[in-house]
């Protein structure tokens, strides 16, 4: 045994990379000529200073979490999911219309959240499953089409909240904004302690449910076994008679599905009226997310957190001590290049010698 | 449409599609060689950044576009090591490298500018070529542009013709159709796609710096907002070719041009419609829509050698 097999490195690289980024945003705070003291209570204040603040970033975590299994579980199948933005804009727009369409508001036994909820993940996955589609029948990358898709989705977003016809509030003022009413009382999500002071939702125990549900999936079952053979040899995967076409459109399918269950989750949760924009970043952080994970669903769990509360430490950092949250950019960008130029790398050393 | 507003629409499509054809064909370089740089964004993103910086210290915009250049050289440079030495996955990285510019690029700008944003900073003069610039009504709307409009056209037609009809052309389609017969032909691979990709990067700073000291005269935060994506989508609705490659930069140019006609004409056409029709046409243009699609065979994929 050799000093290298003892720490793995899939385990070893993402966690030296997220410390290096630490350290380099440490120093970026001094060189950029801020107070490290101010700025590391403001960060800790806007991470777990209050119970609001850390119901907020859990909340965060949890889109990211969502996004994240969604994206290993198409990685599993070799597929690469970058249309979370997309997906996360399709399931908020489509959660928006259900909640606020006549009637939904009076249904009994929490559907009136369950529907819109159900109905943005449905748009989530016919999102993602038109990637696969094309991916299966015309071979169109998916990389390109699902970044593709997000543009479009977004701008969807954008259109549905400037037309009174489709999704935006009557027109009162002049400066009646471009957004949806707000969704009723009856189908946002329901908070976990009731307290408004301490607003996390009940998406956190689904994201729980969903990730060991996910882990088990993937490690235990013959969908996560055909995931698996279709992702390392799609030829001799056929050849064992999985069939290639409906594995990439199932995988897609699934990942926007997540996808679409964050955006829902963020607009019954805690937006409540759609904006253009409202998934801004969302999608490319659970991404990054994904891709850190390296494939496990404790390393999604670990990387949600980690980015749901850099992300809302550095947006009070930015409040409280006027370090700008582009800081927090810096090191995702870094951990992103890190994380991938060695880890690719090292993988495929290790698998051809 | 009047004469008068249909030149005036002509010219801005003309200033618009610009910065999208210079990264999509510096970008169409890459992909014949078969690197996908999705950190094109990134590339002009830092081209503009160093190009408002340089022109507004030196207070020469010439200056500024060389500091632009080497603004986005880095960037280019750590993709192609990404890319060739460590055989990284090329998507991922580009997007991390995206992220990266415009978290340094906006902390940069506020270290750089602070409060003193929006502030003018010098750009190149409109200047008309003579003859085509006495033209009646089109002259003055449609030539009176900045030297780079110009020197954009010279550079897309050299590199049509580079790649047509050159040695260095066969040997990029072969570095991204079947890399191991240009290594058996005694090229390397790796050489090549690192010459591409810088070059991919000088493009798209010049792409960046028209954003930044050619049209608007100014710097603000993640200003490139997806043109680098958008001539991504040129290339692969111009099916690696360079001719549809610079129509389709034009069709993206006129697309976004009407946005801001057809108001004037009392049109009322969805803006969103009109922003989403690049990435609809290129989303149409992958899904087979349009013909079949043909991208180089080893696209994407690291050459190991």
């Amino acid at each position: 045994m050799n000093a290298r097999t003892l720490v793995s490195p899939g385990l070893a690289i993402p966690v030296l990379a997220a410390v290096a980024a630490c350290l380099a945003g440490t120093l970026l705070v001094l060189a950029l000529g801020f107070s490290l003291g101010d700025a590391l209570s403001s960060f800790v204040d806007g991470t777990i200073g209050s119970h609001y603040a850390l119901a907020v970033s859990l909340n965060r975590s949890v889109v990211y979490a969502l996004v994240g299994l969604g994206f290993i579980l198409a990685n599993r199948a070799g597929l690469t999911n970058v249309g979370g933005e997309g997906q996360i804009a399709m399931g908020g727009m489509v959660a928006a219309a259900v909640a606020l369409h006549h009637g939904v508001a009076a249904l009994p036994f929490g559907l009136a959240f369950l529907l819109p909820l159900s109905a943005a993940t449905l748009a989530g996955a016919a999102w993602g499953g038109l990637a696969g589609v094309l991916k299966a029948r015309v071979g169109t990358n998916e990389v390109i089409s699902t970044l593709l898709l997000s543009f479009i989705a977004v701008w969807l977003v954008y259109g549905s909240v400037q037309s009174v016809a489709l999704l935006r509030q009557p027109m009162t003022s002049g400066a009646t904004l471009p957004e949806s009413l707000p969704v009723p009382d009856a189908t946002q999500l329901p908070l976990l302690t009731g307290d408004a002071a301490s607003p996390v939702t009940i998406g956190l125990p689904l994201a729980v449910v969903l990730a060991i549900g996910m882990a088990i999936l993937l490690t235990r079952s013959r969908f996560g076994f055909q995931l698996r053979a279709v992702g390392l040899n799609p030829v001799a995967a056929t050849r064992a008679g999985f069939a290639f076409a409906s594995t990439v459109v199932v995988a897609m399918a699934i990942a926007g599905a997540f996808g679409g269950l964050a955006g829902g989750v963020m607009l019954l949760g805690e937006q409540f009226s759609l904006k253009a924009g409202f998934s801004s970043g969302y999608g490319y952080d659970g991404l990054v997310v994904g891709l850190l994970a390296r494939g496990s669903v404790t390393g999604v769990v670990a990387a949600a957190l980690l980015f749901g509360f850099l992300r809302s430490g550095g947006i009070s950092m930015e409040m409280g001590a006027g370090v700008p949250t582009a800081l927090v950019m810096v090191m995702q960008g870094l951990i992103v290049v890190a994380v991938a130029g060695a880890a690719f790398w090292l993988d495929r050393r290790g698998s051809r010698s | 449409m009047t004469m008068e507003l249909f030149a005036v629409f002509l010219g801005s499509s003309i200033r618009l599609a610009m910065p999208l054809l210079l990264a999509a064909v510096g970008e169409l370089v890459s992909e014949r060689a078969g690197v996908l740089n999705m950190s094109l964004e990134g590339m002009m993103l830092a081209g503009a950044f160093g190009g408002a910086v340089g022109s507004w210290a030196t207070g020469s915009p010439t200056l500024g576009l060389f500091i632009g250049v080497l603004t986005a050289l880095p960037v280019a440079a750590l993709q192609a090591f990404l890319t060739n030495t460590l055989r990284a996955n090329q998507i991922v990285t580009g997007i991390g490298l995206n992220i990266l510019v415009l978290g340094s690029t906006t902390l940069a700008y506020r270290e750089i500018f602070g409060a003193r944003s929006r502030e003018a900073i010098p750009g190149f003069p409109v200047w008309s070529p003579p003859l085509l610039g006495d033209i009646p009504i089109f002259g003055e709307a449609v030539f009176r542009q900045i030297w780079l409009v110009y020197a954009a056209i010279v550079i897309v037609v050299a590199i049509a013709l580079i790649l047509r009809c050159t040695a260095i052309g066969i040997t990029l389609k072969a570095a991204g159709e079947d890399p191991r017969t240009l290594e058996r032909a005694g090229l390397s691979v790796i050489r090549v796609r690192y010459g591409v990709i810088l070059f991919t990067g000088l493009l798209a700073a010049l792409a960046g710096t028209f954003l930044s000291i050619g049209d608007i005269h100014t710097f603000t935060e993640g200003m490139t907002n997806g043109a680098g994506y958008l001539a991504i989508a040129a290339v692969i609705f111009g099916n690696w070719g360079v001719g549809r490659t610079v129509l389709a930069c034009f069709v993206f140019g006129s697309a976004t041009a009407l946005q801001f006609q057809l108001p004037a004409m009392g049109l009322d056409v969805p803006n969103a419609l009109l922003i989403m029709m690049p990435y609809l046409l290129a989303f149409l243009a992958v899904a087979g829509v349009v013909g079949r699609q043909t991208a180089p065979r080893a696209l994407a994929s690291p050459y190991w050698g």
